[in-house]
Protein backbone atom coordinates (compact mmCIF):
# COMPACT_ATOMS: atom_id res chain seq x y z
CA UNK A 1 0.00 0.00 0.00
CA UNK A 2 2.68 2.45 0.99
CA UNK A 3 4.83 1.36 -1.93
CA UNK A 4 2.11 2.11 -4.50
CA UNK A 5 1.52 5.63 -3.14
CA UNK A 6 5.25 6.23 -3.09
CA UNK A 7 5.46 5.12 -6.69
CA UNK A 8 2.52 7.34 -7.62
CA UNK A 9 4.19 10.32 -5.94
CA UNK A 10 7.44 9.62 -7.74
CA UNK A 11 5.59 9.42 -11.03
CA UNK A 12 3.85 12.75 -10.38
CA UNK A 13 7.11 14.46 -9.48
CA UNK A 14 8.74 13.08 -12.62
CA UNK A 15 5.86 14.34 -14.74
CA UNK A 16 6.07 17.76 -13.09
CA UNK A 17 9.79 17.95 -13.72
CA UNK A 18 9.39 17.02 -17.37
CA UNK A 19 6.62 19.59 -17.77
CA UNK A 20 8.64 22.40 -16.24
CA UNK A 21 11.66 21.44 -18.31
CA UNK A 22 9.68 21.62 -21.54
CA UNK A 23 7.96 24.87 -20.64
CA UNK A 24 11.30 26.44 -19.81
CA UNK A 25 12.79 25.20 -23.06
CA UNK A 26 9.87 26.58 -25.05
CA UNK A 27 10.01 30.05 -23.59
CA UNK A 28 13.76 30.16 -23.18
CA UNK A 29 14.40 31.76 -26.55
CA UNK A 30 13.03 35.14 -25.60
CA UNK A 31 14.74 35.43 -22.24
CA UNK A 32 18.05 33.94 -23.24
CA UNK A 33 19.29 36.24 -25.97
CA UNK A 34 19.81 39.93 -25.74
CA UNK A 35 20.92 42.18 -28.58
CA UNK A 36 23.64 44.54 -27.39
CA UNK A 37 23.90 46.63 -30.50
CA UNK A 38 21.83 46.63 -33.67
CA UNK A 39 22.63 48.74 -36.70
CA UNK A 40 20.33 48.73 -39.70
CA UNK A 41 21.18 50.31 -43.04
CA UNK A 42 18.31 50.60 -45.49
CA UNK A 43 19.31 51.32 -49.07
CA UNK A 44 16.56 52.98 -51.09
CA UNK A 45 18.65 53.97 -54.11
CA UNK A 46 17.05 51.52 -56.49
CA UNK A 47 13.51 50.24 -56.71
CA UNK A 48 14.46 47.20 -54.66
CA UNK A 49 14.91 47.88 -50.95
CA UNK A 50 18.09 46.35 -49.53
CA UNK A 51 18.51 46.20 -45.78
CA UNK A 52 21.81 45.38 -44.06
CA UNK A 53 21.38 44.47 -40.44
CA UNK A 54 24.36 44.06 -38.08
CA UNK A 55 23.47 42.43 -34.80
CA UNK A 56 25.70 41.93 -31.81
CA UNK A 57 23.95 39.30 -29.74
CA UNK A 58 24.76 38.08 -26.25
CA UNK A 59 23.56 34.97 -24.54
CA UNK A 60 22.37 36.02 -21.07
CA UNK A 61 20.62 32.75 -20.31
CA UNK A 62 22.05 29.60 -18.90
CA UNK A 63 21.86 27.11 -21.75
CA UNK A 64 23.66 27.45 -25.09
CA UNK A 65 21.64 28.91 -27.95
CA UNK A 66 21.95 27.55 -31.45
CA UNK A 67 19.37 29.71 -33.19
CA UNK A 68 18.72 33.40 -33.46
CA UNK A 69 15.28 34.54 -34.58
CA UNK A 70 14.52 37.44 -36.90
CA UNK A 71 11.03 38.94 -36.82
CA UNK A 72 9.21 40.69 -39.67
CA UNK A 73 5.80 42.34 -39.73
CA UNK A 74 3.39 40.31 -41.91
CA UNK A 75 3.18 42.95 -44.68
CA UNK A 76 6.97 42.99 -45.04
CA UNK A 77 7.25 39.22 -44.87
CA UNK A 78 5.20 38.92 -48.06
CA UNK A 79 7.56 41.24 -49.88
CA UNK A 80 10.73 39.49 -48.79
CA UNK A 81 12.67 38.16 -51.72
CA UNK A 82 15.85 37.07 -50.01
CA UNK A 83 17.22 36.69 -46.50
CA UNK A 84 20.92 35.93 -46.09
CA UNK A 85 23.03 35.82 -42.96
CA UNK A 86 26.72 35.53 -42.25
CA UNK A 87 28.82 35.51 -39.13
CA UNK A 88 32.01 37.50 -38.73
CA UNK A 89 34.94 35.54 -37.39
CA UNK A 90 38.24 36.98 -36.29
CA UNK A 91 39.46 40.41 -35.33
CA UNK A 92 39.63 43.62 -37.28
CA UNK A 93 42.36 42.81 -39.77
CA UNK A 94 41.65 39.16 -40.30
CA UNK A 95 37.89 39.23 -40.53
CA UNK A 96 36.33 36.46 -42.54
CA UNK A 97 32.72 35.70 -43.10
CA UNK A 98 30.96 32.39 -42.83
CA UNK A 99 27.60 31.87 -44.46
CA UNK A 100 24.77 30.78 -42.17
CA UNK A 101 21.53 29.02 -43.01
CA UNK A 102 18.35 31.02 -42.69
CA UNK A 103 14.98 29.28 -42.70
CA UNK A 104 11.44 30.53 -42.19
CA UNK A 105 9.99 29.27 -38.99
CA UNK A 106 7.02 29.63 -36.68
CA UNK A 107 7.01 30.60 -33.05
CA UNK A 108 4.03 29.69 -30.88
CA UNK A 109 3.07 33.08 -29.43
CA UNK A 110 3.59 35.53 -32.28
CA UNK A 111 1.92 38.89 -31.62
CA UNK A 112 -0.10 40.39 -34.53
CA UNK A 113 0.90 37.74 -37.03
CA UNK A 114 4.65 38.36 -36.96
CA UNK A 115 6.61 36.12 -39.26
CA UNK A 116 9.96 34.68 -38.20
CA UNK A 117 13.18 33.47 -39.74
CA UNK A 118 15.68 31.48 -37.77
CA UNK A 119 19.42 31.75 -38.30
CA UNK A 120 21.29 28.56 -37.42
CA UNK A 121 24.59 29.37 -35.76
CA UNK A 122 27.68 27.33 -36.60
CA UNK A 123 28.70 26.83 -32.98
CA UNK A 124 26.08 27.17 -30.27
CA UNK A 125 26.49 30.36 -28.31
CA UNK A 126 27.26 29.50 -24.73
CA UNK A 127 26.21 31.55 -21.75
CA UNK A 128 27.89 34.93 -21.54
CA UNK A 129 29.28 34.84 -25.07
CA UNK A 130 28.64 37.39 -27.77
CA UNK A 131 28.54 36.99 -31.52
CA UNK A 132 28.25 39.39 -34.41
CA UNK A 133 25.84 38.53 -37.21
CA UNK A 134 25.30 40.32 -40.47
CA UNK A 135 21.97 39.88 -42.17
CA UNK A 136 20.95 41.04 -45.62
CA UNK A 137 17.35 41.02 -46.70
CA UNK A 138 15.72 42.37 -49.80
CA UNK A 139 12.18 43.64 -50.18
CA UNK A 140 10.39 43.99 -53.49
CA UNK A 141 7.31 46.06 -54.27
CA UNK A 142 7.67 47.98 -51.02
CA UNK A 143 8.06 51.47 -52.44
CA UNK A 144 4.66 52.94 -53.17
CA UNK A 145 4.55 55.73 -55.76
CA UNK A 146 2.81 58.82 -54.42
CA UNK A 147 1.44 60.78 -56.26
CA UNK A 148 0.14 57.80 -58.18
CA UNK A 149 0.15 59.63 -61.50
CA UNK A 150 2.81 61.96 -62.87
CA UNK A 151 3.36 63.62 -66.20
CA UNK A 152 6.47 63.23 -68.33
CA UNK A 153 8.25 66.23 -66.85
CA UNK A 154 7.78 65.41 -63.18
CA UNK A 155 10.04 63.25 -61.13
CA UNK A 156 8.76 60.28 -59.22
CA UNK A 157 8.09 60.40 -55.48
CA UNK A 158 7.50 57.31 -53.41
CA UNK A 159 6.42 56.34 -49.91
CA UNK A 160 8.58 54.03 -47.85
CA UNK A 161 6.94 52.57 -44.77
CA UNK A 162 8.89 50.89 -42.02
CA UNK A 163 9.53 51.14 -38.31
CA UNK A 164 12.12 53.32 -36.60
CA UNK A 165 12.62 50.57 -34.05
CA UNK A 166 13.87 47.20 -35.23
CA UNK A 167 11.23 44.52 -34.70
CA UNK A 168 12.78 41.69 -32.75
CA UNK A 169 11.73 39.03 -30.26
CA UNK A 170 14.68 40.06 -28.09
CA UNK A 171 15.46 43.01 -25.87
CA UNK A 172 17.66 45.49 -27.76
CA UNK A 173 20.03 47.62 -25.73
CA UNK A 174 21.10 50.07 -28.40
CA UNK A 175 19.92 50.43 -32.00
CA UNK A 176 20.30 52.85 -34.89
CA UNK A 177 18.69 52.90 -38.30
CA UNK A 178 20.23 54.66 -41.32
CA UNK A 179 18.18 55.20 -44.46
CA UNK A 180 20.09 56.03 -47.62
CA UNK A 181 18.08 57.98 -50.17
CA UNK A 182 18.88 58.19 -53.88
CA UNK A 183 18.92 61.99 -53.92
CA UNK A 184 18.95 64.83 -51.45
CA UNK A 185 15.29 65.56 -52.06
CA UNK A 186 13.07 64.14 -49.33
CA UNK A 187 9.57 65.58 -49.14
CA UNK A 188 8.79 64.54 -45.60
CA UNK A 189 9.59 61.95 -42.98
CA UNK A 190 8.11 60.97 -39.65
CA UNK A 191 10.12 62.19 -36.72
CA UNK A 192 10.81 59.74 -33.92
CA UNK A 193 13.35 61.55 -31.77
CA UNK A 194 16.31 61.51 -32.09
CA UNK A 195 16.12 61.87 -35.89
CA UNK A 196 18.61 63.58 -38.16
CA UNK A 197 18.58 64.15 -41.90
CA UNK A 198 21.77 65.29 -43.61
CA UNK A 199 22.71 65.01 -47.28
CA UNK A 200 21.44 61.66 -48.46
CA UNK A 201 21.17 59.91 -45.14
CA UNK A 202 18.31 59.83 -42.68
CA UNK A 203 19.29 58.63 -39.22
CA UNK A 204 16.82 57.27 -36.68
CA UNK A 205 18.41 56.77 -33.32
CA UNK A 206 20.28 55.80 -31.32
CA UNK A 207 17.51 54.33 -29.19
CA UNK A 208 18.33 52.76 -25.85
CA UNK A 209 16.80 49.79 -24.06
CA UNK A 210 13.74 48.85 -26.05
CA UNK A 211 11.62 45.85 -25.03
CA UNK A 212 10.97 42.98 -27.42
CA UNK A 213 8.45 43.56 -30.24
CA UNK A 214 8.58 47.33 -29.99
CA UNK A 215 7.49 48.94 -33.24
CA UNK A 216 7.24 52.58 -34.24
CA UNK A 217 5.88 53.06 -37.77
CA UNK A 218 7.44 55.80 -39.90
CA UNK A 219 6.74 56.97 -43.44
CA UNK A 220 9.42 58.56 -45.60
CA UNK A 221 8.31 60.40 -48.74
CA UNK A 222 11.27 60.65 -51.06
CA UNK A 223 12.24 61.12 -54.67
CA UNK A 224 13.28 57.97 -56.46
CA UNK A 225 13.80 58.11 -60.20
CA UNK A 226 15.23 54.68 -60.77
CA UNK A 227 13.15 52.80 -63.31
CA UNK A 228 10.62 50.56 -61.64
CA UNK A 229 10.78 47.90 -64.28
CA UNK A 230 8.86 44.87 -63.26
CA UNK A 231 8.83 41.75 -65.37
CA UNK A 232 5.47 40.15 -64.92
CA UNK A 233 6.57 36.91 -66.41
CA UNK A 234 9.92 35.75 -67.63
CA UNK A 235 9.99 32.60 -69.69
CA UNK A 236 13.40 31.11 -70.45
CA UNK A 237 13.84 28.14 -72.64
CA UNK A 238 17.16 26.35 -72.88
CA UNK A 239 17.38 23.82 -75.64
CA UNK A 240 20.22 21.34 -75.60
CA UNK A 241 21.31 19.49 -78.68
CA UNK A 242 24.09 16.96 -78.65
CA UNK A 243 25.03 17.89 -82.16
CA UNK A 244 26.85 20.75 -80.51
CA UNK A 245 24.44 23.59 -79.77
CA UNK A 246 22.86 25.29 -76.81
CA UNK A 247 20.04 27.68 -77.53
CA UNK A 248 18.57 30.06 -74.97
CA UNK A 249 15.36 31.94 -75.68
CA UNK A 250 13.92 34.48 -73.29
CA UNK A 251 10.53 36.11 -73.35
CA UNK A 252 9.85 39.15 -71.17
CA UNK A 253 6.57 40.77 -70.34
CA UNK A 254 7.57 44.14 -68.94
CA UNK A 255 5.52 46.56 -66.95
CA UNK A 256 6.63 49.84 -65.45
CA UNK A 257 5.28 49.66 -61.94
CA UNK A 258 6.09 53.17 -60.85
CA UNK A 259 3.84 56.22 -60.86
CA UNK A 260 1.44 56.03 -63.78
CA UNK A 261 2.07 58.34 -66.70
CA UNK A 262 -0.63 60.92 -67.39
CA UNK A 263 -0.86 63.44 -70.16
CA UNK A 264 0.91 63.22 -73.49
CA UNK A 265 4.23 61.67 -74.35
CA UNK A 266 6.38 64.07 -76.31
CA UNK A 267 9.15 62.32 -78.23
CA UNK A 268 10.83 65.64 -78.91
CA UNK A 269 11.09 66.47 -75.23
CA UNK A 270 12.25 62.98 -74.47
CA UNK A 271 15.04 62.92 -77.02
CA UNK A 272 16.32 66.36 -76.15
CA UNK A 273 16.70 66.08 -72.39
CA UNK A 274 15.79 62.63 -71.28
CA UNK A 275 17.38 63.05 -67.88
CA UNK A 276 14.88 65.72 -66.97
CA UNK A 277 11.89 64.83 -69.10
CA UNK A 278 11.12 61.23 -68.50
CA UNK A 279 13.61 60.67 -65.70
CA UNK A 280 11.88 57.60 -64.40
CA UNK A 281 11.34 55.86 -67.71
CA UNK A 282 12.88 52.56 -68.54
CA UNK A 283 15.22 52.69 -71.50
CA UNK A 284 17.73 49.86 -71.59
CA UNK A 285 18.00 46.23 -70.73
CA UNK A 286 21.46 44.84 -70.17
CA UNK A 287 22.06 41.14 -70.38
CA UNK A 288 25.34 39.48 -69.51
CA UNK A 289 25.79 36.31 -71.48
CA UNK A 290 28.32 33.48 -71.65
CA UNK A 291 31.31 34.02 -73.93
CA UNK A 292 31.25 32.97 -77.58
CA UNK A 293 27.60 33.33 -78.31
CA UNK A 294 26.41 33.76 -81.84
CA UNK A 295 23.20 34.15 -83.80
CA UNK A 296 21.71 36.62 -81.37
CA UNK A 297 18.37 37.98 -82.38
CA UNK A 298 15.95 40.23 -80.59
CA UNK A 299 12.38 40.99 -81.45
CA UNK A 300 9.07 42.05 -79.99
CA UNK A 301 5.45 41.48 -81.05
CA UNK A 302 5.82 43.46 -84.26
CA UNK A 303 9.10 42.10 -85.43
CA UNK A 304 12.81 42.58 -85.35
CA UNK A 305 14.30 45.43 -83.37
CA UNK A 306 17.64 46.65 -84.50
CA UNK A 307 18.53 49.00 -81.65
CA UNK A 308 20.75 46.59 -79.80
CA UNK A 309 24.48 46.13 -79.32
CA UNK A 310 26.40 42.95 -78.68
CA UNK A 311 29.89 43.24 -77.29
CA UNK A 312 31.89 40.05 -76.91
CA UNK A 313 35.19 39.25 -75.35
CA UNK A 314 36.80 36.04 -74.24
CA UNK A 315 35.25 36.07 -70.80
CA UNK A 316 31.70 37.19 -71.37
CA UNK A 317 29.39 38.83 -73.84
CA UNK A 318 27.15 41.76 -73.15
CA UNK A 319 23.91 42.48 -74.93
CA UNK A 320 22.41 45.92 -74.58
CA UNK A 321 18.82 46.05 -75.69
CA UNK A 322 16.80 49.17 -76.26
CA UNK A 323 13.08 48.61 -76.85
CA UNK A 324 11.21 50.57 -79.51
CA UNK A 325 9.71 52.93 -77.00
CA UNK A 326 10.73 53.83 -73.46
CA UNK A 327 8.47 52.53 -70.76
CA UNK A 328 6.68 55.08 -68.62
CA UNK A 329 4.51 54.37 -65.62
CA UNK A 330 1.78 51.88 -66.36
CA UNK A 331 3.12 51.07 -69.85
CA UNK A 332 3.69 47.50 -70.91
CA UNK A 333 6.10 45.97 -73.31
CA UNK A 334 7.00 42.55 -74.62
CA UNK A 335 10.31 41.45 -75.99
CA UNK A 336 12.10 38.24 -76.64
CA UNK A 337 15.63 37.42 -77.57
CA UNK A 338 17.56 34.29 -78.29
CA UNK A 339 21.20 33.37 -78.32
CA UNK A 340 23.13 30.33 -79.35
CA UNK A 341 26.32 28.96 -77.94
CA UNK A 342 28.42 26.19 -79.40
CA UNK A 343 29.21 23.62 -76.78
CA UNK A 344 32.57 21.99 -76.34
CA UNK A 345 34.78 24.63 -77.87
CA UNK A 346 37.26 25.04 -75.02
CA UNK A 347 37.40 22.74 -72.03
CA UNK A 348 37.38 25.32 -69.28
CA UNK A 349 34.36 27.19 -70.45
CA UNK A 350 32.27 24.57 -72.13
CA UNK A 351 28.70 24.47 -71.07
CA UNK A 352 27.93 20.81 -71.59
CA UNK A 353 30.00 18.27 -69.72
CA UNK A 354 29.91 14.51 -69.35
CA UNK A 355 30.78 12.78 -66.17
CA UNK A 356 32.57 9.48 -66.29
CA UNK A 357 31.08 8.13 -63.07
CA UNK A 358 28.34 6.50 -65.07
CA UNK A 359 28.65 5.90 -68.76
CA UNK A 360 26.09 8.42 -69.85
CA UNK A 361 25.32 10.77 -66.96
CA UNK A 362 25.61 14.37 -67.99
CA UNK A 363 26.20 17.55 -66.09
CA UNK A 364 25.21 20.87 -67.56
CA UNK A 365 26.49 23.87 -65.62
CA UNK A 366 24.25 26.66 -66.82
CA UNK A 367 25.15 30.12 -65.68
CA UNK A 368 21.92 32.08 -65.63
CA UNK A 369 22.98 33.72 -68.84
CA UNK A 370 21.91 37.21 -68.06
CA UNK A 371 22.26 39.76 -65.35
CA UNK A 372 18.91 41.37 -64.96
CA UNK A 373 20.18 44.70 -63.75
CA UNK A 374 17.22 46.87 -62.87
CA UNK A 375 14.66 44.13 -63.37
CA UNK A 376 12.47 42.54 -60.78
CA UNK A 377 10.76 39.44 -62.16
CA UNK A 378 7.62 38.39 -60.39
CA UNK A 379 7.71 34.92 -61.79
CA UNK A 380 10.53 33.14 -63.60
CA UNK A 381 9.84 30.00 -65.57
CA UNK A 382 12.89 28.15 -66.84
CA UNK A 383 12.40 25.29 -69.23
CA UNK A 384 15.29 23.04 -70.04
CA UNK A 385 14.54 21.01 -73.15
CA UNK A 386 16.62 17.86 -73.14
CA UNK A 387 17.45 15.78 -76.20
CA UNK A 388 15.01 13.08 -77.21
CA UNK A 389 15.61 9.90 -75.32
CA UNK A 390 17.06 11.40 -72.16
CA UNK A 391 15.95 10.01 -68.86
CA UNK A 392 16.01 10.95 -65.17
CA UNK A 393 16.29 14.69 -65.38
CA UNK A 394 16.98 16.53 -62.17
CA UNK A 395 18.21 19.98 -61.29
CA UNK A 396 20.52 21.18 -58.54
CA UNK A 397 19.54 24.75 -57.75
CA UNK A 398 20.90 26.69 -54.75
CA UNK A 399 17.48 28.01 -53.68
CA UNK A 400 14.05 26.40 -53.60
CA UNK A 401 12.21 26.16 -56.90
CA UNK A 402 9.21 24.19 -58.08
CA UNK A 403 10.03 21.51 -60.61
CA UNK A 404 7.92 19.44 -62.92
CA UNK A 405 8.29 17.64 -66.24
CA UNK A 406 6.63 18.26 -69.56
CA UNK A 407 7.00 16.92 -73.08
CA UNK A 408 7.74 18.98 -76.13
CA UNK A 409 7.55 17.89 -79.74
CA UNK A 410 10.16 19.50 -81.89
CA UNK A 411 12.10 18.69 -85.07
CA UNK A 412 12.36 15.00 -85.94
CA UNK A 413 10.75 13.86 -82.70
CA UNK A 414 8.91 10.61 -82.27
CA UNK A 415 8.37 10.30 -78.54
CA UNK A 416 8.93 13.94 -77.69
CA UNK A 417 11.61 15.68 -75.69
CA UNK A 418 11.58 15.77 -71.92
CA UNK A 419 11.33 19.31 -70.60
CA UNK A 420 12.35 20.11 -67.05
CA UNK A 421 10.41 23.15 -65.87
CA UNK A 422 11.67 25.19 -62.91
CA UNK A 423 9.51 27.93 -61.50
CA UNK A 424 10.41 30.58 -58.95
CA UNK A 425 8.49 33.59 -57.74
CA UNK A 426 9.86 36.92 -56.56
CA UNK A 427 13.34 36.89 -57.99
CA UNK A 428 16.01 39.53 -57.34
CA UNK A 429 19.48 39.93 -58.86
CA UNK A 430 21.04 38.17 -55.89
CA UNK A 431 19.39 34.98 -57.13
CA UNK A 432 21.59 34.92 -60.20
CA UNK A 433 23.81 31.91 -59.67
CA UNK A 434 24.66 29.00 -61.90
CA UNK A 435 22.56 25.93 -61.59
CA UNK A 436 23.06 22.47 -62.95
CA UNK A 437 20.82 20.03 -64.70
CA UNK A 438 21.61 16.33 -64.66
CA UNK A 439 20.24 13.77 -67.05
CA UNK A 440 21.24 10.50 -68.67
CA UNK A 441 21.43 10.19 -72.39
CA UNK A 442 22.72 7.43 -74.60
CA UNK A 443 24.50 8.86 -77.65
CA UNK A 444 23.14 6.04 -79.78
CA UNK A 445 19.77 7.82 -79.74
CA UNK A 446 21.29 10.52 -81.90
CA UNK A 447 21.44 7.98 -84.71
CA UNK A 448 17.67 7.69 -84.72
CA UNK A 449 17.29 11.01 -86.54
CA UNK A 450 19.25 10.27 -89.73
CA UNK A 451 17.88 6.75 -89.79
CA UNK A 452 14.38 8.16 -89.66
CA UNK A 453 15.14 10.41 -92.61
CA UNK A 454 16.75 7.54 -94.54
CA UNK A 455 13.76 5.31 -93.96
CA UNK A 456 11.43 7.97 -95.35
CA UNK A 457 13.49 8.14 -98.55
CA UNK A 458 13.59 4.34 -98.69
CA UNK A 459 9.81 4.18 -98.48
CA UNK A 460 9.65 6.59 -101.40
CA UNK A 461 11.93 4.35 -103.51
CA UNK A 462 9.95 1.26 -102.62
CA UNK A 463 6.77 3.03 -103.62
CA UNK A 464 8.38 3.73 -107.00
CA UNK A 465 9.35 0.08 -107.36
CA UNK A 466 5.87 -1.07 -106.43
CA UNK A 467 4.26 1.37 -108.84
CA UNK A 468 6.46 0.21 -111.68
CA UNK A 469 5.80 -3.45 -110.97
CA UNK A 470 2.05 -3.21 -110.74
CA UNK A 471 0.21 -3.64 -113.98
CA UNK A 472 -2.87 -1.46 -113.99
CA UNK A 473 -3.65 -1.39 -117.67
CA UNK A 474 -7.14 -2.29 -118.61
CA UNK A 475 -6.22 -3.72 -121.93
CA UNK A 476 -3.57 -6.44 -122.32
CA UNK B 1 36.27 13.92 -63.81
CA UNK B 2 34.20 15.40 -66.51
CA UNK B 3 34.78 15.68 -70.20
CA UNK B 4 33.20 18.19 -72.49
CA UNK B 5 30.54 16.84 -74.79
CA UNK B 6 31.22 17.40 -78.44
CA UNK B 7 29.32 16.35 -81.45
CA UNK B 8 30.44 13.02 -83.00
CA UNK B 9 31.20 14.88 -86.20
CA UNK B 10 33.18 18.15 -86.02
CA UNK B 11 30.85 21.09 -86.42
CA UNK B 12 33.03 22.71 -89.05
CA UNK B 13 32.46 19.77 -91.37
CA UNK B 14 28.66 20.05 -91.42
CA UNK B 15 28.27 22.05 -94.68
CA UNK B 16 30.90 20.03 -96.54
CA UNK B 17 29.43 16.73 -95.45
CA UNK B 18 25.93 17.89 -96.36
CA UNK B 19 26.91 18.75 -99.91
CA UNK B 20 28.99 15.62 -100.40
CA UNK B 21 26.38 13.24 -99.10
CA UNK B 22 23.55 14.86 -100.98
CA UNK B 23 25.57 14.77 -104.19
CA UNK B 24 26.34 11.08 -103.80
CA UNK B 25 22.75 10.39 -102.85
CA UNK B 26 21.40 12.16 -105.90
CA UNK B 27 23.83 10.29 -108.18
CA UNK B 28 22.65 6.95 -106.79
CA UNK B 29 19.03 8.10 -107.15
CA UNK B 30 19.72 8.92 -110.76
CA UNK B 31 21.22 5.49 -111.32
CA UNK B 32 18.15 3.93 -109.70
CA UNK B 33 15.74 5.73 -112.01
CA UNK B 34 17.90 5.04 -115.08
CA UNK B 35 17.78 1.37 -114.25
CA UNK B 36 14.02 1.53 -113.84
CA UNK B 37 13.56 3.33 -117.14
CA UNK B 38 15.90 1.26 -119.25
CA UNK B 39 14.95 -2.23 -118.17
CA UNK B 40 11.78 -3.98 -119.12
CA UNK B 41 9.57 -5.61 -116.60
CA UNK B 42 10.82 -9.09 -117.22
CA UNK B 43 14.49 -8.29 -116.84
CA UNK B 44 14.21 -6.36 -113.62
CA UNK B 45 15.96 -7.78 -110.61
CA UNK B 46 14.36 -6.86 -107.31
CA UNK B 47 17.63 -7.27 -105.44
CA UNK B 48 19.35 -4.62 -107.54
CA UNK B 49 16.43 -2.22 -107.11
CA UNK B 50 16.41 -2.71 -103.36
CA UNK B 51 20.14 -2.22 -102.93
CA UNK B 52 20.24 0.88 -105.09
CA UNK B 53 17.22 2.27 -103.27
CA UNK B 54 18.71 1.53 -99.85
CA UNK B 55 22.03 3.11 -100.73
CA UNK B 56 20.37 6.18 -102.18
CA UNK B 57 18.10 6.64 -99.19
CA UNK B 58 21.02 6.22 -96.75
CA UNK B 59 23.04 8.96 -98.42
CA UNK B 60 20.06 11.20 -98.91
CA UNK B 61 18.98 10.75 -95.31
CA UNK B 62 22.36 11.64 -93.85
CA UNK B 63 22.77 14.43 -96.34
CA UNK B 64 19.45 15.96 -95.28
CA UNK B 65 20.44 15.69 -91.64
CA UNK B 66 23.72 17.51 -92.20
CA UNK B 67 21.91 20.06 -94.33
CA UNK B 68 19.54 20.76 -91.45
CA UNK B 69 22.42 21.01 -88.98
CA UNK B 70 24.45 23.26 -91.24
CA UNK B 71 21.56 25.65 -91.72
CA UNK B 72 21.06 26.06 -87.98
CA UNK B 73 18.18 23.70 -87.24
CA UNK B 74 19.93 21.72 -84.55
CA UNK B 75 17.74 18.65 -84.37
Amino acid sequence: MARSTAMKAAGLILALLIFTFFSLAASSSNNQIQILNAERRIDLSSHIVKVFLTLKVENVGTSPASEIFLAFPPSQADQLALVKAQAAIGKKKKKSYVHLDVNPTQLPDAPNGTKYFSISLLNPLSSGETATLEVLYILTHSLEPFPAEISQLESQLVYFRDSALILSPYHIKQQTTFIKTPSTKVESFTRVEPTKFAGRELKYGPYEDRPPYSFSPVIVHLENNSPFAVVEELLREVEISHWGNLQITEHYKLVHAGARHKGVFSRVDYQSRASVKGASSFKHLLASLPPRVHSVYYRDEIGNISSSHLRTDYRKSELEIEPRYPLFGGWEGYLCYWIRATTGRLPFSSLLMASVTSTSALVVPLPRPHTLLMLMPDNVLSQVVLPEGSKDPSAAVPYPVEQHLETKYSYLDVVGRTVLVLEKKNVVPEHITPFQVYYTFKPIFMLAEPLMLASVYFLFFMACVAYLQIDISIRK
Amino acid sequence: MAAAITSPVPVAWYPTLAILMLAVGLIVTASFFIYEATSSRRNRSLAKELTTGALASFFLGFGTLFLLLASGVYV
